[in-house]
C-alpha cells in the first residue's frame, strides 16, 4: 500500500475502514460514499470531485454491443409477481432424460412427481396443476418439434397451495446430497439450453466461481429483475447452495493438471474436489437500484466472498458465454454461470421442499394489454399466459418465445411455456418489419459489431458462393448467433440464416473428410 | 376463452432490425453533396447544372438497361444512380461535350459496375475508373478546368466542409477514414513543397476524403484494412502526378490500392474470440 508520499499524483489516500464488502466497481455517485466505508483491500483516492476508486485492472476484453431500445418499463409497472388462475388444462413437456411414471386417468396435484429420472442425467418432472393426467402424447412445442407431453385437465375447483414450511436444518444438508435434491427436484437451468443443474454442476467441475447472472440484455424481458428484486436473499442462499454443490462433484484430470500443479500418484482422481469459492452477481450498469440492493444484502449477510459485478447494458453483453468471455477469457472452466432464478429455484428446492414446477416468465409486447412478469406454471399455453395479462389489443404480427434479438416465432399459440422461456412477446407489426435484402456493401458494421470479433460479412458473403470451407476458416464455428450482425446490416440481409448455413454444411463437411 | 388459434409467420430472430437501409445512405449522401451544388451555381460555375442533367439521364438510363438485362432493380430503387450522377458531374469538367459525359457515365454505371455484379460486387471504384479511362482517351477534353481543379474558391471549399460535415453526422462510416485521410495528405504537403493553389488542394482533399472514400464497396471489410488503405491512398495520391495532390492523382491511387483490397482484407482479418470446444455453445441450442 502506497503512502501519501509517494503517490505521484499528489492525492491524498484514506485507508478504509475495514468491513466486508469486497470492492466492486462503482457506478455512480451514490454509491461513492458506501464504498468508501466498505472498502477493504482497494485504495480509495479522494479527489475534489469526491472519491474515485483506483481502477482495478481486469483480465478481459472490451464490451462490444448494440444499445437497444430496452422498452422495460411497461412490464415493469405491474411489478407484483402474481400466479394467474389455473387454465382448463396445461401440455407438460417431458425432459428428454426422464420417464412418465403417472397413466392416464391419474390424479395429480401440484408439486407431484410425474417422470422419473432415466440414469444419472436425468431429473425427475412435477405436476404444475392438480388435475387429471388426459393424454400423455406427442403435442407441438415453442422451438418447432412435436416433443412428447402429459397433458392434465384442471379437475374439480383448485385448492389453495398450503405455505411452504422450511425444511429443518437445511443449511447443513452436506453436498452430495444437495445434488441429489436438485436431481429430484426436477430443477433444471432457466436458459434456453434447459440443463440438468446437476449435470451443470458436473460438467463444470473444478469451477471456482458461480455467476449468479440476473442480467437480461433482450428487449422487454424482465423476468430476472422483477425476480431479484422480490427475493434477493433467497437469490444469494441460493446461490450458495449452488456453491455447496459444486464441491460434491470430483474435478476432471485435465483441469486439475492446470490449477493445482503436480497432485500425488496415490491421490485417487474421482476423489479430488476443489468446490467453488467465490460468488459474483452479475447485473447490467442500468440497474442501479439492483446493484444497490444486492450489494446491502451481501453486507448485512457478512459474506466475504460474494460481490456484485456490472456489466454494460448493451446486447448481448449479459449471456452466459458474454460473461465468460469478459471476466474469465481463455479460461471460461473456471466459472461457472446460473441464471438469478436457478439460483432462486434451487433455494426453493432444499430450503421448502418445493419441486421446480413453476417460473417468472414476462409476458410482454405492445400488443398485451397488461404486459407484466409473472408466476407461470410449465406447461400452460401462450394463449392462456396471455389471456393472464388480460389478453391482446390488436392481432400480433408475431408471437415470440424470447427476446425480439433472439426468439422463437410461433406459428400458433397453442404452444406451452417451458422451462428455458423467458418471456412471453406478442409484437405488432410497426415493430417487427419484415425488410427485403439487398446485396452487401461491405460497410463494417457487423464487423464492428459482432460480440466475437468475427467478420458476419465474409463468412456470409462465402456462404452466399456455396464456399463453406471459407467461412470455416473465417472463424463461423465460434459465432454465438447473437443476431447483431442482422440488426445492424443496412442491406438487411438473412445473416443468420446464412451463418447457420454455413455452419451445418461445414460441420458435415469435416464430418465426411 | 373459445377464441380461434392464431397463425403466425415462422422466421429466424432477429425480429427487429436498426432503422439503417442503403436508400438512407444514399440520400444521405446527396444531401451532404447539395450545398456544392448551390454553391457552385452562385459562384459562378452554373455550367455543371448542365452536366448534372446529362449524367443523371444517362445513369438512370443505363441502370434501368441494366435492371432489364440483369433482372436487378436495386441502383434505382435505393438511390445509387442518382448518387453516382451526382459525384460523376463533379469529377467532370464543367464544359465538357455532352457525348464525352455519357460515354463517361456509361463507363461508370454499365461497364464498371453492373457488368460486374452490380451494387456491393465490384472491385474498382465505378466513377474513378471511369474518371481515369476518359482521361486517358480524351486528354485535352479533361484538362480543362473543373470546379475542383482550377484557382479554387474559399465558397466552394466551405460548401465541401459543410457536406463533410452533414457526412460525419449521418454517423454512415467510420469517422477516423477521411480524418486520416486528411492529416495525411497535410502532413505530406507541408514536408515535401508548397502547394500552388491551397485552396483548390484543400477542396479535392476534401472532396475525396468526404465524398470518394464513402463508398465501401471497394474498401477493405475490416477497420484497420481500411485504415492502412486510406494512409497508403492518401501517400500516393500526394505523388502520383506532377502538380502535387490533384483529382487524377486521386483516382490513380485509390485505384490502385482497390487491387490491393482482397490482400489487404486477408492480413489484417480480425482474430475472432475463441471458445474452449467443450463450453462452445449458441445462445439459442
Amino acid at each position: 500500500m502506497p503512502s501519501p508520499k509517494n503517490n505521484p499524483k499528489g492525492r491524498i489516500l484514506v485507508q478504509t475502514v475495514p468491513t466486508l464488502i469486497p470492492f466492486t466497481e462503482v457506478e455512480s455517485g451514490v454509491f461513492q460514499v458506501a464504498m468508501i466505508l466498505s472498502n477493504k483491500n482497494h485504495r480509495v483516492t479522494m479527489t475534489a470531485q469526491g472519491a474515485i476508486p483506483e481502477k482495478k485492472k481486469r483480465p478481459g476484453r472490451k464490451a462490444i454491443g448494440i444499445r437497444l431500445e430496452r422498452k422495460k418499463d411497461a412490464s415493469l409497472l405491474n411489478w407484483n409477481l402474481k400466479r394467474p388462475y389455473p387454465p382448463e388444462k396445461i401440455h407438460i413437456p417431458i425432459p428428454v432424460a426422464a420417464e412418465p411414471c403417472v397413466r392416464v386417468g391419474d390424479i395429480v396435484q401440484t408439486g407431484q412427481k410425474i417422470a422419473e429420472p432415466k440414469g444419472p442425467g436425468g431429473v425427475s418432472l412435477h405436476a404444475s396443476m392438480p388435475g387429471v393426467v388426459e393424454r400423455i402424447e406427442n403435442f407441438p412445442d415453442a422451438v418447432g418439434r412435436k416433443s412428447l407431453m402429459i397433458e392434465i385437465r384442471k379437475h374439480g375447483e383448485p385448492k389453495p397451495i398450503p405455505a411452504a414450511e422450511a425444511r429443518k436444518g437445511w443449511t447443513e444438508i452436506p453436498a452430495e446430497e444437495l445434488l441429489r435434491i436438485f436431481q429430484y427436484s426436477g430443477l433444471v437451468t432457466t436458459d434456453p439450453r434447459m440443463e440438468p443443474v446437476h449435470v451443470k454442476l458436473g460438467r463444470h467441475a473444478g469451477a471456482r466461481t458461480i455467476i449468479i447472472n440476473g442480467c437480461e440484455p433482450e428487449p422487454y424481458i424482465t423476468g430476472e429483475q422483477v425476480l431479484t428484486l422480490s427475493h434477493p436473499v433467497e437469490i444469494l442462499k441460493g446461490a450458495e447452495l449452488l456453491k455447496k454443490a459444486l464441491g460434491a462433484v470430483p474435478t476432471p484430470i485435465n483441469f486439475r493438471g492446470s490449477e493445482m500443479g503436480a497432485v500425488p500418484a496415490t491421490v485417487d482422481p474421482q476423489k479430488i474436489k476443489i468446490g467453488a469459492e467465490k460468488i459474483i452477481f452479475a447485473l447490467e450498469n442500468s440497474n442501479l437500484e439492483m446493484m444497490e440492493l444486492i450489494k446491502s444484502k451481501i453486507y448485512f449477510l457478512k459474506w466475504e466472498h460474494a460481490e456484485v459485478r456490472s456489466v454494460p447494458a448493451l446486447y448481448p453483453q449479459g449471456l452466459e458465454s458474454t460473461l465468460l468471455q469478459a471476466w474469465f477469457p481463455g479460461e471460461e472452466e473456471k466459472a461457472v454461470v446460473f441464471p438469478a432464478s436457478t439460483a432462486f429455484a434451487a433455494y426453493e428446492a432444499v430450503a421448502l421442499g418445493k419441486s421446480f414446477y413453476e417460473k417468472v416468465v414476462t409476458v410482454g409486447g405492445e400488443c398485451v394489454v397488461e404486459p407484466r412478469s409473472l408466476w407461470l406454471p410449465i406447461g400452460i399455453s401462450f394463449h392462456d399466459a396471455i389471456q393472464a395479462c388480460k389478453g391482446v389489443m390488436r392481432e400480433p404480427q408475431k408471437i415470440l418465445m424470447g427476446g425480439p434479438m433472439a426468439g422463437t416465432v410461433q406459428a400458433t399459440s397453442e404452444v406451452p411455456v417451458m422451462v428455458g422461456t423467458t418471456a412471453i412477446l406478442a409484437l405488432p407489426k410497426e415493430v417487427v418489419k419484415d425488410a427485403i435484402a439487398e446485396p452487401c456493401i461491405r460497410c463494417n458494421l457487423c464487423v464492428d459489431h459482432c460480440p466475437v470479433s468475427l467478420s458476419p460479412a465474409m463468412i456470409t458473403l462465402a456462404a452466399d458462393q456455396k464456399e463453406f470451407a471459407t467461412a470455416e476458416e473465417w472463424g463461423v464455428s465460434e459465432c454465438i448467433e447473437c443476431g447483431n450482425c442482422a440488426y445492424v446490416c443496412p442491406s438487411k440481409r438473412p445473416m443468420l440464416e446464412l451463418i447457420r448455413l454455413a455452419r451445418s454444411r461445414g460441420e458435415a463437411a469435416v464430418g465426411h473428410g | 376463452m373459445a377464441e380461434a388459434t392464431l397463425s403466425y409467420k415462422r422466421v429466424l430472430p432477429p425480429h427487429i432490425h436498426s432503422t439503417a437501409s442503403l436508400a438512407k445512405r444514399n440520400w444521405g449522401q446527396l444531401i451532404a453533396l447539395a450545398p456544392l451544388f448551390v454553391t457552385a451555381c452562385l459562384t459562378g460555375h452554373a455550367e455543371i447544372l448542365r452536366v448534372l442533367l446529362i449524367c443523371l439521364v444517362s445513369a438512370v438510363a443505363f441502370e434501368f438497361l441494366a435492371g432489364k438485362l440483369f433482372h436487378k432493380k436495386e441502383s434505382l430503387r435505393n438511390g445509387e444512380a442518382v448518387l453516382a450522377a451526382a459525384l460523376f458531374s463533379l469529377l467532370m469538367p464543367s464544359r465538357c461535350p455532352s457525348e464525352v459525359v455519357i460515354l463517361g457515365v456509361f463507363s461508370a454505371v454499365f461497364a464498371a459496375k453492373e457488368l460486374f455484379g452490380g451494387t456491393g460486387n465490384y472491385l474498382l471504384h465505378p466513377l474513378l475508373l471511369a474518371r481515369v479511362f476518359l482521361q486517358l482517351c480524351f486528354p485535352k477534353v479533361m484538362s480543362e478546368p473543373m470546379l475542383l481543379a482550377g484557382d479554387g474558391n474559399i465558397w466552394v471549399l466551405a460548401a465541401i466542409g459543410l457536406g463533410g460535415i452533414i457526412f460525419l453526422k449521418q454517423k454512415q462510416g467510420y469517422w477516423k477514414t477521411p480524418i486520416l485521410f486528411m492529416a495525411t495528405c497535410f502532413i505530406c504537403e507541408a514536408l515535401l513543397g508548397g502547394q500552388a493553389m491551397p485552396l483548390t488542394f484543400f477542396s479535392a482533399v476534401l472532396f475525396t476524403a468526404f465524398f470518394l472514400l464513402a463508398d465501401p464497396v471497394t474498401l477493405p471489410l475490416t477497420r484497420r484494412g481500411t485504415m492502412l488503405f486510406v494512409l497508403c491512398a492518401a501517400l500516393l495520391s500526394s505523388r502520383l502526378s506532377s502538380e502535387g495532390f490533384s483529382i487524377q492523382g486521386v483516382g490513380y491511387a485509390i485505384l490502385l490500392m482497390n487491387l490491393l483490397t482482397p490482400w489487404l482484407e486477408v492480413w489484417l482479418k480480425p482474430t475472432p474470440y475463441k471458445t474452449k470446444n467443450q463450453f462452445k455453445a449458441t445462445y439459442l441450442s
